[in-house]
């Protein structure tokens, strides 16, 4: 079976035309202005993906990561041949199957059993391929005692279930995976990934296409990694996700009120900062409740009466930014520390990392306490790191409080327990 | 009869890891003459004979796709409502009516023998059905957007089956046409028989406006403004509520440009008179809808390929 290539991607490249609307609500227009503005050909173009090419050989599971608008939902849309290429060509061999968003072709005023058959025969199942199968799909959606109820009445739940059943029951040669499997109960979402993992045991090629890097190191053996358009790196997973990540670190996208770019460049620049454990080891990872230090090694090249550094901790939820918050040494009087020219270290401690099981990343900087005329930030690394939080003493909410108590018997606090020592 | 569940090959593999929380579907193993998949090969738009010849073969592959859809059409459209089919047969009845009294009692349109209501009836029968067909094929793929976007299959098949459901209603509505000839004792004769290639112009003629307005729709939504009007105009200009007989023979020419001259004739015709077609108009839609057919599908084809980027 080595050797054969289900899915070549050959030189694709993909061209958005868009008519520039520029109307403002409420605007009038005369009839002349709308008919010619109708039969205008699109003014702007936008290039989505740009001579891109890769191939997939039978079996394999492949990741395809990158940003909002690296191109990766243009690619889904390609190789299901919902749209086509501007130039390139896609070559497929065998039965592809997109696990779509479930239950767009649901109508509401059918019933279970009615729409498992339409939405069958759209995803391409034969009748008869869709009343072998009949019983399993039920099943797998856990709706017997309503197959025959309008999916109207169904609860959302219910709608997601049934509609997923269809599409996990294909038996396609090559699986297109999207987003999809974040939807759902941890239950049913642990029953799709069982059904994913049973098809890739059964030697059926997968493109998994996400930015959920969590999910596609754990599914893909090999990742291609998009950016504007274009395949930057094509490899193996955890490498070509490092990339990504160091990517991250280089990107200079302003997201909060910091500056992105140094103003004030060459005063002082970070030369590495590193996460480090409460023994000082460099770590990636850790546990609600650890001990973390921040250390910043940097560089004034004059003497900075008024520097302060930041790190800023980004919550990644559902890839985008969620709560965050910064550590600082702007003092409350909004007075910086002095630096004397030459290299120094700072270092930040966290004596209880106050986060809940997720994906961190970092950023830091150097600036002024006050806008100085030469400018305001001297350095700034942005997403330097990408932090995985893992579960320690579980404490539920959507932060955690560090915090200790006191008892007629004793005083304690979580992090002792974390610790693994009882308290005293 | 072997039960049909049982038809699945069983998983030859035996499982190493861990079993799964709950039963799920067996896999058909791969087969090994692996080499037998079938090739899709996707690349930009071209236009040629062959790749029209394709896409029709395309189509045939799809045929579970077009049954289901066009069923669902049909049971969709009279859920919740308290008269169901029956309303497949109300409109023509009813318009009928309105027709009767307005050019038969006030304008005296003559009928050629044959009483009034029966006459318009013959006529607002596929008339209706051809109305129906593209008043709500030309928003199929605008109303399914979510599924044009989504997942591919040939994009004809969403007006096709709305043409398709029309077709049955018409079939319903003969049934109280077969009702009304036995009524007034009108003897049928073979030439009946010509139903069948006159209802197959109007159907080719009714799939070829349909794909190009739901295709333009995408683009330009006053297609679906103008629709009722455009749909009034044509059918003052075919002879539904009145003789083809009455229209002037200098206009004749013109007129009989409109396929659906022929088509409406010509079913009255052999239905009510019992004489042969008037081969001439049917011929002449019969070529006019072909060729409108093949342009429509190759306009329907060039938009298809980029409608998603649009919708």
């Amino acid at each position: 079976m080595s050797g054969m290539t289900d899915l070549v991607v050959d030189g694709v490249s993909k061209r958005y035309r868009v008519t520039q609307s520029r109307d403002r609500v409420g605007s009038i227009h005369t009839l002349r202005s709308r008919v010619r503005r109708a039969l205008r050909p699109p003014s702007e173009e936008f290039w989505a993906l740009r001579n891109v090419s890769f191939e997939v050989g039978r079996g394999e599971t492949l990741g395809i990561i990158g940003d909002n608008g690296a191109g990766k939902s243009t690619i889904l849309k390609l190789l299901s041949n919902v749209t086509t290429p501007t130039k390139g060509q896609i070559t497929i061999r065998g039965r592809l199957s997109a696990l779509i968003e479930v239950g767009s072709g649901f109508h509401p005023e059918l019933t279970g059993r009615e729409n498992i058959f339409l939405s069958g025969s759209l995803l391409g199942m034969g009748r008869r391929e869709i009343a072998t199968k009949l019983e399993r799909i039920i099943e797998f959606a856990g709706v017997s005692d309503f197959i025959d109820t309008p999916v109207k009445r169904y609860s959302s739940g219910m709608y997601l279930r049934l509609g997923f059943s269809i599409a996990a029951h294909l038996e396609p040669d090559i699986l297109l995976l999207d987003e999809v499997l974040a939807v759902g109960d941890a239950e049913f979402q642990a029953k799709c990934l069982e059904r994913v993992n049973e098809l890739h045991r059964h030697g059926r090629t997968i493109v998994f296409i996400s930015h959920d890097l969590l999910s596609v190191e754990r599914l893909c053996r090999r990742v291609v990694l998009l950016s504007h358009g274009q395949v930057i790196a094509d490899g193996p997973a955890r490498e070509v996700i490092a990339t990504y990540q160091e990517m991250g670190r280089m990107r200079t996208t302003t997201e909060e009120a910091v500056t992105a770019a140094p103003a004030a460049p060459g005063e002082a620049e970070i030369k590495d900062i590193q996460v480090l454990d409460g023994h000082g080891d460099r770590v990636t990872a850790m546990r609600t409740g650890d001990a973390v230090k921040i250390r910043i090694h940097y560089k004034a090249n004059t003497r900075i009466p008024d520097a302060v550094f930041d790190v800023y901790v980004y919550s990644i939820v559902h890839g985008q930014h969620g709560p965050w918050c910064q550590l600082t040494t702007l003092t409350p009087d909004h007075e910086g520390i002095a630096l004397e020219a030459g290299p120094g270290v700072i270092e930040f401690d966290i004596s209880e990392l106050a986060i809940q099981p997720s994906e961190c990343r970092l950023s830091a900087g150097i600036r002024h306490s006050h806008h100085a005329p030469g400018g305001y930030t001297m350095d700034w690394w942005q997403d330097f790191a990408t932090l995985q939080v893992q579960p320690g003493r579980e404490v539920r909410g959507t932060f955690y409080l560090p915090h200790s108590w006191t008892t007629d018997r004793g005083v304690g606090s979580v992090a002792t327990i974390v610790a693994g020592s009882s308290p005293r | 009869m072997p039960h049909i569940a049982d038809v699945t090959p069983h998983n030859p593999m035996p499982r190493t890891v861990d079993p799964p929380p709950t039963r799920t579907a067996e896999i058909a193993s791969l087969s090994a003459d692996a080499d037998a998949r079938p090739v899709t090969v996707i690349s930009p738009p071209s236009f040629s004979v062959a790749a029209l010849w394709q896409a029709a073969v395309r189509l045939t592959q799809y045929r579970d796709l077009l049954y289901t859809l066009s069923a669902h059409r049909l049971q969709v459209r009279y859920k919740q409502s308290v008269l169901g089919p029956l309303w497949a047969i109300l409109q023509p009845l009813s318009l009928m009516l309105i027709y009767t009294i307005i050019f038969w009692r006030l304008a005296g349109v003559e009928s050629e023998g044959i009483p009034y209501t029966l006459f318009a009836f013959a006529a607002l029968l596929p008339w209706t059905c051809f109305s129906t067909a593209v008043s709500s094929a030309i928003n199929s793929l605008v109303s399914h957007f979510n599924l044009v976007t989504k997942v591919y299959f040939p994009r004809e098949i969403l007006p096709l089956t709305y043409v398709i459901a029309a077709l049955v209603d018409l079939a319903a509505g003969g049934v109280v046409l077969a009702a009304l000839i036995a009524y007034h004792q009108i003897p049928l004769t073979l030439q009946a028989l010509w139903v069948i290639p006159v209802v197959g112009v109007m159907f080719i003629l009714a799939l070829a406006v349909s794909l190009v307005l739901s295709a333009v729709q995408v683009r330009f939504r006053d297609i679906g403004m103008g629709m009722p009007l455009l749909m009034q105009v044509w059918m003052f200009a075919t002879p539904v509520v009145y003789p083809l007989s009455a229209v002037p023979n200098k206009w004749r020419t013109l007129y009989m440009l409109n396929p659906m001259v022929g088509v409406i004739e010509n079913f009255r015709r052999v239905l009510l008179h019992g004489t042969p077609p008037d081969l001439e108009s049917l011929a002449v839609g019969a070529a006019i809808s072909m060729a409108l057919l093949l342009v429509a599908f190759m306009y329907f084809k060039h938009v298809e390929s980029t409608v998603a980027d649009v919708l």
